[in-house]
């Protein structure tokens, strides 16, 4: 029984990366919704989506949409949609040279709760961020996400299903911080957003290899600590989820 | 792994069950290698609810485990009553730390009430989980389904396999 338990511990799991350009957010929960029905049935291992959305503002669970300072129809006349979700957290905005990761994985597989994945996904994110010699922080109580001093910088919003994950984090790379004006980002009144490029004189990659480099490095902040091998594909079966 | 196994044996070493209570208020309990508190004489699922059978009703909620991995639970989305729930068939969701967890029904049965003050007060789920932050009380339909879930024992052996694996 020992060496069974060396063994499991020893054994390294695969995690695939979808790497998805820009996706439309309703065909991105699509999508989600499969990859979390054939993750339950173990037809798939532990996945990681890595895409932009086109601009689009999001609701979770609590539908907190006292947190939009502006009618549906004007965010229509900005180039924006709206969509309400299932996830946890408030009112966010994603859009173009926004990092978008969501990991579809089974916490019980990694015998870890919601509190312990969303604290990975923030040091993730805080690591990311030393990459370009930027300070970020986790949240204080109540404000789950990464900031650099008063100003949010990555997002997190999770669904746990049957123990999978969807949904997932969001972190400024160079997004136009215009679009989080129409509503109260997270819904923490008196408090900025930012982005990497507001916060670091040091050069930013191209916006696609700046979103891989992300991507890499949660992915290495958080599975190396268990022993799992990171596999990078765009499996073609991916076409018939046409990208925007 | 040593070391893990040796603070197995430890923590079981002093676990504490509570035999003839000194205070008949006080429920039995102990405490497991995660040190969550594990109550005696309810009924344990794997998705870490509760079901406390009295008569003709089954009171539902998650266990301090449950709600340790959790984190602040914030808001509680509970089902209508006169709704049917479906053994290991979700019933409602809490949200913690930007996640929502969905909640899974351990029997199948009719919602007679719903515990309406979590929606002012979800942090009842953390702070009393076995008592004050009860969520459902069931009529179930197939009391068999009982016989299935875990004991007290095997509820804390189950998490202490469960932390210990990873």
């Amino acid at each position: 029984m020992i060496m069974d338990d060396l063994q499991k511990m020893r054994s390294p799991r695969t995690l695939e990366v979808w790497k998805l350009g820009t996706v439309n957010y309703l065909k991105s929960l699509k999508l989600e919704d499969k990859l979390v029905s054939d993750r339950k049935a173990n037809r798939i291992p532990d996945t990681l989506l890595s895409l932009q959305h086109p601009p689009t503002y999001t609701l979770g669970k609590r539908r907190t949409d006292h947190n939009l300072l502006i009618p549906e129809a004007e965010l229509k006349g900005l180039g924006a949609e709206l969509h309400y979700t299932q996830r946890g957290g408030d009112i966010t905005f994603h859009g173009p040279h926004h990092a978008i990761l969501y990991p579809i994985i089974s916490l019980r597989s990694i015998g870890i709760g919601a509190r312990n994945y969303v604290e990975t996904l923030e040091r993730s994110m805080i690591e990311f961020a030393s990459v370009y010699r930027v300070k970020a922080r986790a949240g204080h109580k109540g404000e789950t996400g990464v900031w650099v001093g008063d100003r949010k910088i990555g997002a997190i919003g999770v669904r746990i299903s049957s123990g999978i994950t969807s949904h997932g984090l969001a972190f400024n790379i160079d997004p136009d911080l215009k679009y989080f004006e129409h509503i109260v980002p997270c819904g923490i009144a008196d408090k900025e957003v930012t982005s990497l490029r507001r916060e670091t004189d040091t050069m930013l990659l191209h916006s696609e290899e700046m979103m891989m480099l992300c991507g890499r490095k949660i992915l290495h902040s958080f599975w190396t600590t268990r022993r799992r091998s990171i596999k990078t594909n765009s499996p073609s079966g991916l076409t018939r989820f046409n990208p925007v | 792994m040593a070391l893990r196994m040796w603070a197995s044996s430890t923590a079981n070493a002093l676990k504490l069950s509570s035999s003839t209570s000194k205070s008949h208020l006080l429920p039995a309990f102990s405490i497991s290698r995660c040190f969550s508190s594990v109550l005696e004489g309810l009924k344990y699922a794997t998705s870490h609810e509760w079901v406390k059978h009295d008569g003709s009703v089954a009171t539902i909620g998650i266990t301090d485990h449950a709600q340790d991995h959790l984190g602040e639970v914030v808001f509680v989305e509970l089902p209508e009553e006169k709704s049917s729930v479906s053994k290991e068939k979700n019933f409602g969701a809490v949200e913690s730390v930007k996640a929502t967890s969905e909640i899974l029904s351990p029997i199948s049965g009719e919602v007679i009430e719903v515990n309406t003050k979590l929606t002012d007060s979800p942090g009842l789920i953390n702070s009393s989980p076995y008592e004050d932050g009860w969520m459902i009380k069931v009529k179930p339909s197939n009391p068999a389904e009982l016989e299935t879930l875990m004991g007290s024992k095997e509820y804390t052996k189950f998490c202490e396999e469960e932390d210990a694996a990873h």
